[in-house]
């Protein structure tokens, strides 16, 4: 029942949803990282209601699955982008919006809520003795951030930035209920083709082992390579 | 789009979508323990192979791992000359057990190292066995740290029950595709909303839940230590 001979084949084929993956992954981190850290700024600034309105982001997007959340977005970002379109009084066919800008939309917007948790913690590993020595030395904030503040959160928060950018690869196989094409449902295709489903199945989690060890690898010796050494 | 029959005929599927939860939290956490002993206990090859095991569950998403067991699991059992009496139910279980095993063992694997050293070094120059140390010691000031995480994993369980829809298990989500395409898929978004306040209200119960036995736990609290760390971090 399980052949060896159809590997090969089916390992080309599914390599080459790889670059794919890797490209929607990473734009959805830079997105999701930078509101996540906005996020996170304005609950450790302690913003008056705006902390209140992120408070609520997080507890609802952290109670929705992914699945539902991508296909709310499916169903319900193209009217919302065409009635925005109309009320500005632009022309724009918002129903042709391609699919994986809509997967990208969704799961920025899941992944947000959790970077926002991971960027506060490191915010939190600060010490504020050292944010008291940089202002009786006459620092100004913006050079406090960018001198002290920054590198140290940074590599507070790499192993679970690393973590997080492993959640995405893993959520984008949810894509391919609104034909997303990702290593996993390119394994689906090609499987479809030849119906050898199990073995095109297990090529997909070799692959997926494989780049989880890479990035954990890559994290681990970064870490390594920029913590101060005390 | 009628509320009052839609709602009714959503929660119908709600048992199946429960007992699938059941089973999964309960071989889940067996398999967890097993898994999560050998780990921290450093057996020659066992080890690897549940280090194997976790980073399997770990790394792959979890649609990917039903895939797997749907179609593995009847070539597993045709090995031992069994007849095939799978069904995508039993395939929907066995797969999210392994799953949330895995995710476990990487809860309590770092609660039992978050012990303070000093406890586990008390226990064996007592002479306490690896059991005794651990349901007498190591165990009820681990399950306070580990509390938070295991209230995370049974949340990440509810969300990844609804991807059981997709090997054909007749679960909430695959009764609101029912239910949208008799209604010739007018109020597909609509329904989603009701399924996301579905979804919410179980993770918010099992949140609850959870949060009870935390305030319990709390007189296992070491004494003026820093709160272990945490990661938040979904899972899919």
């Amino acid at each position: 029942m399980f052949d060896i001979d159809v590997l090969l084949p089916d390992l080309w084929s599914i390599l080459g949803a790889v670059p794919v993956t890797l490209a929607m992954a990473l734009t959805i981190f830079v997105f999701a990282t930078i509101i996540g850290s906005l996020f996170a700024l304005i609950e450790h600034r302690r913003v008056p209601v705006l902390r209140e309105l992120v408070v609520a982001y997080k507890v609802a997007f952290k109670g929705v699955p992914m699945v539902v959340v991508i296909f709310l977005a499916y169903y319900g970002l193209p009217p919302a982008l065409q009635f925005l379109a109309s009320l500005v009084g632009v022309k724009f066919n918002a129903h042709a919006t391609p699919n994986w800008v809509i997967l990208i939309v969704a799961l920025t917007a899941c992944v947000a809520a959790f970077q926002a948790e991971i960027v506060k913690g490191a915010l939190n590993s600060f010490d504020t003795g050292q944010a008291d020595a940089a202002h009786s030395l006459g620092y100004k904030s913006s050079q406090l951030f960018r001198r002290i503040l920054l590198p140290q959160v940074i590599v507070a928060a790499i192993p679970d930035l690393a973590n997080s950018f492993m959640v995405i690869m893993k959520a984008l196989s949810l894509g391919f209920a609104i034909e997303v094409v990702d290593i996993f449902a390119q394994a689906q295709l090609t499987a479809a083709l030849n119906f050898y489903y199990l073995e095109a199945f297990v090529i997909a989690v070799v692959i997926y082992m494989v780049i989880a060890y890479i990035v954990t690898h890559i994290a681990d010796r970064t870490e390594r390579a920029l913590r101060v050494r005390t | 789009m009628d509320l009052n029959t839609m709602i009714p005929e959503l929660l119908s599927a709600l048992p199946l979508t429960l007992a699938i939860m059941f089973v999964a939290l309960i071989v889940g956490f067996c398999l967890a323990l097993i898994a999560t002993t050998f780990r921290v206990r450093r057996v020659p090859v066992i080890s690897q192979l549940a280090d194997l095991y976790v980073s399997y569950a770990r790394s792959v998403p979890v649609v990917l791992q039903l895939f797997v067991a749907f179609y593995g699991l009847p070539l597993l059992v045709s090995l031992f000359g069994v007849e095939d009496f799978l069904s995508a139910t039993i395939a929907a279980m066995v797969g999210l057990s392994l799953y949330h095993g895995g995710y476990l063992s990487e809860v309590m694997r770092p609660a039992y190292l978050a012990v303070d050293r000093g406890q586990h070094d008390a226990a064996d120059s007592l002479g306490y066995t690896f059991r005794q140390k651990v349901t007498r010691i190591v165990g009820p000031q681990a399950v306070y740290i580990a509390l938070p995480g295991y209230g995370n994993s049974i949340i990440y369980l509810i969300h990844n029950v609804a991807l059981v829809m997709y090997i054909g298990a007749a679960d909430v989500m695959a009764t609101a595709h029912l239910v949208m395409e008799r209604d010739y898929n007018q109020y597909q978004f609509e329904t989603y909303v009701v399924l996301a306040v579905i979804y919410s209200l179980l993770c918010l119960i099992a949140w609850l839940i959870v949060r009870f036995f935390e305030l319990r736990s709390s007189k296992f609290a070491p004494k003026a230590a820093a709160p272990a760390k945490i990661t938040i971090m979904a899972s899919v």
